[in-house]
C-alpha cells in the first residue's frame, strides 16, 4: 500500500517512506538543480537519500527558468 | 558619486575603470540580460555572451508533472563570471515574494534578487506597498535587494532608506517597448539616488538604453528587446555598443542645451568680403 502525497498541488501515490531522491527520479526531474520543500521547510539536498515520505506530506518542487 | 559600500579604495579603483558597486560586489557591465523569451537555449546563451552581461535575471517554477520543458539554464553554466539574480515574479504580494526569494536563494546560491510583485496581468505595473514590505524584509535578511519599481522618486528614497543594493525603475510597461516614457521622473530618481539607478522594462532599441546611461542611468535591464528581435545575439551586442556609448556620453558630459536660438559652429560673418576690410 502506497503512501499519499500532495505534489505541487496535486495528489500523488508513492512507495512507502520513499525517499525525496526516489520522487525526483520518478518525476524525471533527477539530475537538474532543483529545490525541495516539504511541508513549508526547505530539505537540503544533502538530506534527500535519507529523508523518507510519509502519508499526507506536502512536497512542493521548483527549478529556475528563464525570465526577465 | 557616493556609493553605498565597498570602502574608498575600491571606490578609486572603480573610477579609474569605471567600474560600479552593487551592494558590495563589483561589475564592469553596465547591461543586465533577462533570459525569458528566447526560442532555445543556444540562442539564450549565445545572446548572453554578446551582451557581455555580468548580471543575468532567472525565474522559479514549480516542477511540472511531467517535465518536458527544455532545461534553459543549464547551459549556463558554462559562461563565466556570471550572477544569478533570481526574480519573484508570479509573486502577488509580498509574502509570496519573500519566499519566492528565499527559495531562489536556495537554488541559485545567490544573495541577489530581483524583487518584482505585479499583481494585475494587464499592466504588470508593480505594486509600490508590497514592494516596500518585501525589500524591507529581504533587505534586512542580507540580501542584495534590487527592487522592479515605479518610477517614483518619493518610492525610491523609501526603498534606499531600508537597504536595498540599487533601484530598478521601469522605462515603461514590462515587454511593451515604449522605450523612457518615465524619463522626468527617472530625472528625479537620479538626482538623489545614493545606490545604483537600472532603468528594468520598456526598453526596445539600443538607442534608448544609450539615452538611460546618458541621463546617469547606472545601468540597464534588457531581455524583450533582444529575445524579441530578429536577431538576438546581434541584438545583444547593439546594446552593449549602446550602453557604452552613454555610458561614456555621460562621462563626458553634454554640451549644454541652448533655448529656441541657433548657435553657430561657423563663423557666419565676412565669407564674400577681403578679411579686415
Amino acid at each position: 500500500m502506497g503512501v499519499n502525497l500532495i505534489v505541487n498541488g496535486e495528489a500523488y501515490e508513492a512507495k512507502p517512506l520513499e525517499s525525496v531522491t526516489a520522487l525526483l527520479e520518478r518525476m524525471g526531474g533527477g539530475g537538474r538543480p532543483v529545490v525541495v520543500v516539504l511541508n513549508d521547510e526547505v530539505i537540503p539536498a544533502s538530506s534527500w537519500g535519507a529523508c523518507g515520505l510519509r502519508d499526507g506530506d506536502r512536497v512542493e518542487l521548483f527549478r529556475l527558468v528563464g525570465g526577465g | 558619486m557616493k556609493r553605498e559600500s565597498g570602502g574608498e579604495i575600491m571606490e578609486l579603483q572603480c573610477k579609474a575603470q569605471d567600474d560600479w558597486i552593487v551592494g558590495g560586489h563589483r561589475f564592469s557591465s553596465r547591461l543586465l540580460m533577462g533570459t525569458g523569451k528566447f526560442q532555445d537555449a543556444e540562442t539564450m546563451v549565445g545572446a548572453v555572451r554578446a551582451s557581455g552581461a555580468q548580471i543575468v535575471t532567472v525565474a522559479l517554477r514549480r516542477v511540472g508533472r511531467n517535465p518536458r520543458e527544455d532545461d534553459m539554464l543549464g547551459s549556463l553554466g558554462g559562461l563565466k563570471g556570471i550572477t544569478l539574480m533570481p526574480n519573484t515574479s508570479g509573486a502577488r504580494n509580498a509574502s509570496e515574494a519573500i519566499r519566492a526569494a528565499r527559495l531562489g536563494r536556495e537554488l541559485c546560491g545567490s544573495p541577489f534578487v530581483k524583487v518584482e510583485i505585479h499583481p494585475n496581468p494587464h499592466h504588470l505595473m508593480p505594486d509600490p506597498i508590497e514592494t516596500f514590505e518585501a525589500a524591507t524584509v529581504l533587505a534586512a535578511e542580507g540580501f542584495v535587494v534590487m527592487p522592479y519599481m515605479p518610477a517614483d522618486p518619493v518610492l525610491a528614497k523609501r526603498l534606499e532608506d531600508v537597504g536595498c543594493a540599487s533601484l530598478m525603475p521601469l522605462g515603461s510597461a514590462i515587454g511593451s517597448g515604449r522605450g523612457l516614457a518615465t524619463a522626468e521622473m527617472l530625472r528625479l530618481i537620479l538626482r538623489d539616488a545614493r545606490i545604483p539607478v537600472i532603468v528594468d522594462a520598456g526598453l526596445r532599441s539600443p538607442s534608448e538604453a544609450a539615452a538611460a546611461l546618458e541621463m546617469g542611468c547606472d545601468a540597464v535591464l534588457v531581455n524583450s528587446a533582444v529575445a524579441a528581435s530578429g536577431d538576438p545575439i546581434a541584438m545583444a551586442a547593439a546594446f552593449a555598443r549602446a550602453v557604452g556609448a552613454g555610458r561614456d556620453a555621460h562621462r563626458a558630459g553634454l554640451m549644454p542645451q541652448g533655448g529656441g536660438a541657433a548657435l553657430a559652429t561657423s563663423p557666419l560673418t565676412a565669407f564674400l568680403s577681403v578679411e579686415g576690410a
